[in-house]
């Protein structure tokens, strides 16, 4: 009787449907996701012989060693300069009249949801030499000889910055709404000035939010493809960019396989730490 | 005082400053490349001396473009209509079961969207180089399907623990049976979810580059795969008109979004 498992809790015939409901995406995962990459992590430690050669070549090498620096370098300052724009921008969408936020969380999500190459070309064009950036500042004056801009590590970050910021700010406004202004309020009244009361409670009651969107954005820099290898151009590479170039040009399992343990088990761990932290992964959006 | 609008003094100016700044720096470049899809200068010069279609026109002209977003729309169809089929089974599974390691399977259910994709994607390289899935339609359809379904599986998971069991259980108890009691009382009710579910699979997948790129073939690519091509080689201005078009179907498909939730919120 369907009547009497409702109210009497799951039974066994019950807790086995569930687990057959599940069992089709269970199984694509694990032929379509998991097995692969445990595949290719092996590979990491069996080829070309088993050992960790690939691992000391990774580590020790001064060409392999700058391009994880400069990945580490690159998401580094990604995150601090989206958490410098998108703090304040989270907490003036957090109190700003409806009808101005509405209007910013549009061009937000217009931004979100655009083709990531389509940004990044956008950026490849505005940076270029003969760019609107540069000639901009050529015609005020500014600089005599364009900069360069793109085919750097300045193209990278300006373009990871762009891709980035609306995944600081939705966390921040998040965070930020749901703090009682009431709170500030006391601060006030208890005599606290302006810049007191941001320091000593308005910024610790948002570091949980700082802390999410900081390390989702870090996390998801560290791993970026397309805009790295794009902004970037070939002198500049980023770990993403140098596993798939193990894999694609040089063939090189072993190798591209290592570079893949070494950027997982970063991303893995500093998840972990965010779970552990604040029990949230930060998931959402796209 | 700090979270009042109007007690915040100079600092309200400050923080509008900034996020008048943001919001341009977000919109500048998208608007600025659909103006330059209608410019006439090839180096993409801003102002365009003159205006034109012409880049539309060789867009059109070329089959290689029509072919590529052909394929995308296909396996990006194909791939909604699978992840929100599969995502709606194990949503149920997980949303109703009470199975031990349940939350051990919804984090690994999830683990996609975290993983860096480049890892994902020459994994999956590897694996379809040994079983002769690479260059195939099948290949792309079961790739773009391990990112899409944690996206189905969370937005028809969330939709699932809003919508109160009860309501299930009483169609039960008036005669229907439990999978009508579902099809014809609980599916409409989260339908909103699934609509949810099915565009940010189609998006998950049209807009994929990173697994495509190593998934295709000379003979079968995705459209973000041939812009990928194109843009290692220069900067034409005809990528700015496919560039401008997808700026388009992006805003077409903000605005279903927003009508479903709206939709949803009034029923």
């Amino acid at each position: 009787m369907p009547q009497a498992t409702a109210l009497v809790g799951p039974s066994r015939g019950q807790r086995r449907t569930s687990l057959l409901l599940a069992l089709p995406a269970l199984s694509l995962l694990i032929v379509f996701f998991a097995l692969p990459v445990l595949a290719l992590l092996l590979r990491s430690v069996l080829e070309p012989a088993p050992g960790f050669s690939n691992y000391v070549t990774l580590l020790g090498s001064s060409t392999y060693s700058r391009i994880l620096v400069n990945t580490f370098t690159v998401s580094a300052v990604v995150t601090v300069v989206t958490l410098l724009i998108g703090f304040p921008t989270a907490w003036a969408l957090a109190l700003m009249p409806p009808i101005w936020s509405r209007l910013v969380f549009g061009v937000l999500l217009l931004s979100m949801w655009t083709n990531l190459l389509t940004r990044t070309y956008a950026w490849m064009v505005l940076l270029q030499r003969t760019g609107v950036i540069n000639r901009t500042l050529i015609d005020l004056g500014i600089i005599d000889q364009p900069l360069p801009l793109v085919n750097n590590l300045t193209g990278v970050t300006i373009g990871m910055t762009y891709i980035m910021l609306p995944f600081v700010i939705l966390p921040l406004y998040g965070v930020i709404r749901r703090i009682d202004p009431a709170i500030l309020q006391a601060a006030a009244l208890c005599g606290a000035t302006r810049a007191q009361a941001f320091r000593r409670v308005l910024l610790p009651l948002v570091m949980p939010g700082i802390a999410v969107g900081g390390l989702m954005v870090f996390v998801m820099s560290l791993g970026y493809f397309v805009t790295p290898a794009l902004l970037g151009g070939t002198a500049n590479m980023m770990l993403a960019e140098l596993i798939a170039q193990f894999v694609q040009s040089l063939v090189n399992w072993g190798m591209g396989g290592a570079a893949a343990l070494v950027l997982l088990s970063v991303t893995l761990s500093l998840y972990t730490l965010q779970l552990r932290l604040f029990g949230t992964s930060g998931l959402g959006g796209r | 005082m700090l979270l009042h609008w109007d007690k915040l003094g100079w600092w309200r100016w400050v923080l509008l400053a900034v996020t008048i700044l943001t919001a341009v720096f977000l919109l500048l470049p998208i608007l600025f490349i659909a103006a330059l899809s209608f410019g006439s200068s090839q180096w993409l010069i801003f102002p365009p001396p003159s205006w034109t279609l012409r880049w539309y026109d060789e867009l059109f002209a070329d089959p290689s473009w029509l072919d590529a977003a052909w394929t995308s729309f296909k396996i990006a169809v194909v791939v909604a209509l699978l992840s929100v089929l599969i995502g709606t089974l194990a949503a149920f599974g997980l949303v109703r079961g009470r199975f031990r390691g349940r939350e051990a399977l919804k984090a690994f259910f999830l683990t996609p969207m975290i993983l860096p994709v480049v890892v994902l994607a020459v994994a999956l390289y590897a694996f379809y180089l040994r079983v002769g899935l690479d260059g195939t339609v099948t290949g792309f359809v079961l790739a773009h399907l391990v990112v899409a379904l944690p996206f189905s599986i969370l937005s028809i998971g969330t939709a699932l623990e809003g919508f109160d069991k009860s309501i299930e259980d009483a169609a039960v108890l008036c005669g229907a049976t439990p999978l009508e009691a579902v099809l014809r009382v609980t599916l409409p009710a989260i339908a909103s979810g699934l609509f949810s579910a099915a565009i940010f699979s189609f998006l998950a997948s049209w807009d994929e580059v990173v697994l495509a790129i190593f998934m295709a073939s000379p003979s079968l690519q995705t459209l973000p795969v041939k812009i990928w091509g194109t843009l290692r080689q220069d900067l034409t201005p005809v990528v700015a008109a496919v560039s401008t078009l997808l700026i388009a179907l992006t805003l077409v498909l903000m605005l279903l979004v927003s009508l479903a939730r709206r939709f949803a919120k009034s029923s």
